[in-house]
């Protein structure tokens, strides 16, 4: 995949195109607002990582142009502002995810994922199909090989989480935001007792632990 | 106070442009009535001179010359200061009676003027307006009045005018400068303390006056400003003390641990032992520069803007319905007295991240097996929001303190966390407007909330 690094921050960005770079993906990088919106205008990317804070012009209002100018392509701010009202602002500028910096690799590189894969189309489907599960969205019930399941809310929303992106680790943080709307970092083991007890009600084989990543569900598990 | 100050400031210019206003309408006024009263008497006079030369025609029509005659000498044998003129001549301009000169005998108005009579004002001429009648046979008929007393009249007008003009410009503008010094004396004081404040004094107010008025409400709404900028002000001192004196321990943690592997660490997971030690450590440090970044935030107050009326009741229990697992697999009991249907305004996710904060507390500072309860109920007036439990508790001296940034209790000092958990609390509540409080709660600790209702 192709993706655009506009950051001005020389020791940041070295770190984040080696890491993009091991993981298979082409990066382009920027150091300056300007030529970021040059090359993010003409090249052919599959995803934009942008500061907030660059020199020539901001990363907002860079995105704010390129949204402007009718590009679609998904985009993923960074900031070390790390403020409540900044994630809005970028969210509202036409951002697509918000990290704040310093974050860990993993964290990046499943958000970068999870953006990739990001059906373009947003379809609504009334059932999801993973594996032996089923999960019907209107009826709000979940059936592992025929065999219904009953789950809290919160395990639902969970689950139907992770089940909507096979194959992609959701960091703990995304499930935060994603599953609880919760922006900031709860010292509580929350996620991991609630995958837990999910785990146990939908049978232990099906999530997976992603060491110092996050969780994730195969959609075509590999006997073994 | 310095007449140019005085001269360019608001009040000054403000009088000038009333001063100004007031003498054009005055001059407006003082033309309207000098030219209605002259012209008003002008037409006086003259319908007299035409009904008396009416008269005398009548009389000359009815007995000759000398029936004419001997009404004129009636006529001028009364006459008083304010009588008419009076001259009959015939066709060869010949005068019968009378000293006015003659003139082609045509119906008409004509202006003589002659040797003052005495009512002029000194070194003028007496003015006549004098109307012609012709009569039959030749004979000529002038009949004439002063018109000089019109210009006299309208004079009077315009001086009577002229003085009242005169004393009220001198009384407007000396009131001008009496009330413009005054505002200034006040405005003086008013940017002399800002002087002051500037120059280091924070602790100077603008004095007030015993009689609120407009500049006392603005000088009572500065001071509040300037009480506010001092809290802030002290609030900012104590941050950066607490932060640079908290983060020293852990820098300087840091730093032991990182030489202490450079001098004795042999083999790559020594290494990677020590670099996930420093990592772990590095990361509690940005963590409580996040909380002081988020409390200052919060405190801040920008966040006020974007509240909106919540269920308090709906988003209580969703995170209890969060933490009970967590809760449970620590051994503890989570009970929730939460009444339906109970209303803030807020914020959703501030108010979240609080009740979050207190039973994360909850959690971390009891003993296993230990009962927390959450409550929500209305209030006196508003709604109270409450974390209990039945632990150790909190000496009753130090309750207060628990709230401050970087305040932990003495048992809990060797245990994970930055002391800014119950800050950021404080300062959620403070955000809505609410009261914390801190009580016994016979035995352990009890965190109270007091929401104000929707207004």
């Amino acid at each position: 995949m192709n993706i655009l690094l506009v950051e001005d921050d020389s020791d940041l960005a070295a770190y984040i195109l080696r890491g993009l770079a091991e993981s298979g993906h082409n990066v382009d990088h920027a150091a300056r607002g300007d030529g970021g919106f040059e090359l993010a205008s003409k090249g052919h990317y599959d995803l934009l990582i942008v500061d907030r804070m660059l020199p020539g012009m901001d990363g907002l209002s860079l995105v704010k142009a390129l949204r402007e100018k009718e590009s679609r392509l998904p985009v993923l701010f960074l900031s070390n502002l790390g403020g409540l009202d900044d994630r809005v602002e970028g969210l509202n500028s036409g951002g697509d995810d918000y990290l704040s910096k310093p974050f860990a690799f993993t964290e990046l590189l499943a958000r970068v994922n999870a953006l990739l894969r990001r059906p373009h189309l947003a379809g609504q489907p009334t059932t999801i199909h993973v594996g032996e599960l089923e999960m019907d969205l209107i009826k709000r019930r979940v059936t592992r090989a025929g065999r219904e399941i009953d789950l809290q809310p919160r395990e639902f929303a969970l689950l139907e989480y992770l089940m909507r992106r096979p194959d992609q680790i959701a960091t703990r943080t995304m499930l935060l935001e994603g599953v609880w709307d919760y922006h900031f970092d709860p010292k509580t083991n929350i996620v991991e007792t609630h995958i837990s007890r999910l785990r146990s009600k939908i049978g232990g084989d099906i999530i997976q632990t992603i060491r110092g990543s996050g969780y994730l569900i195969r959609a075509a598990r590999t006997a073994s | 106070m310095r007449l140019g100050q005085l001269l360019k400031s608001a009040s000054f210019k403000l009088t000038a442009a009333y001063v100004g206003l007031f003498s054009v309408s005055v001059g407006i006024l003082a033309g309207l009535v000098y030219f209605s009263s002259t012209s008003q008497l002008q037409q006086t006079i003259r319908t007299r001179i035409v009904a008396d030369s009416n008269a005398l025609r009548a009389e000359y029509v009815h007995g000759g010359t000398d029936q004419l005659l001997q009404a004129i000498s009636e006529r001028q044998r009364g006459r008083l200061i304010g009588g008419l003129d009076y001259t009959l001549y015939d066709a060869k301009g010949k005068h019968l009676f009378g000293t006015l000169p003659a003139v082609p005998c045509k119906r008409g108005w004509v202006t003589f003027t002659g040797p003052p009579d005495g009512d002029e004002p000194s070194g003028e001429m007496e003015k006549l307006g004098v109307l012609v009648t012709p009569l039959t046979g030749g004979y000529c008929l002038l009949v004439g009045d002063d018109i000089g007393k019109i210009g006299k009249f309208g004079s009077l007008i315009l001086d009577s005018f002229g003085w009242v003009f005169l004393l009220t410009v001198t009384m407007a503008v000396a009131g001008g400068f009496f009330l413009s010094s005054r505002v200034l004396r006040r405005i003086e004081a008013i940017s002399r303390t800002a002087e002051a404040i500037i120059e280091g004094d924070i602790s100077r107010r603008i004095p007030r006056r015993e009689a609120p008025d407009d500049l006392d409400r603005l000088a009572a709404t500065l001071n509040r400003m300037l009480d506010r900028t001092t809290t802030l002000m002290e609030s900012l001192r104590h941050v950066s003390n607490d932060v640079a004196h908290d983060l020293r321990t852990p820098l300087g943690r840091l730093r032991h641990s990182l030489e202490e592997a450079r001098r004795n660490a042999l083999s790559p997971e020594e290494y990677r032992t020590a670099i996930d030690k420093a990592v772990s450590e590095v990361d509690s440090i940005l963590d409580t520069f996040g909380a002081i970044l988020r409390i200052a935030q919060i405190e801040s107050g920008s966040r006020r803007t974007g509240f909106q009326d919540l269920l308090l009741s709906d988003l209580a229990m969703d995170v209890c319905e969060t933490f009970a697992p967590s809760m449970e697999d620590a051994g503890k009991k989570l009970h929730t007295e939460v009444q339906h249907d109970l209303w803030i305004h807020g914020d959703r996710e501030l108010l979240v991240q609080a009740l979050a904060n207190l039973l994360e507390n909850a959690i971390a500072h009891t003993p296993a097996d230990a009962a927390v309860t959450v409550a929500l109920k209305r209030g006196r007036d508003g709604v109270n929001l409450s974390v209990a439990d039945n632990g150790c508790g909190v000496p009753e001296a130090e309750r207060e303190r628990i709230f401050k940034r970087f305040y932990r209790l003495e048992r809990s000092r060797t245990m994970a966390g930055n002391g800014l958990g119950l800050s950021i609390v404080a300062a959620v509540a403070e955000l809505h407007g609410a009261k914390i409080s801190a009580s016994d709660n016979q035995p352990g600790l009890k965190i109270n909330i007091a929401f104000p209702a929707i207004a």
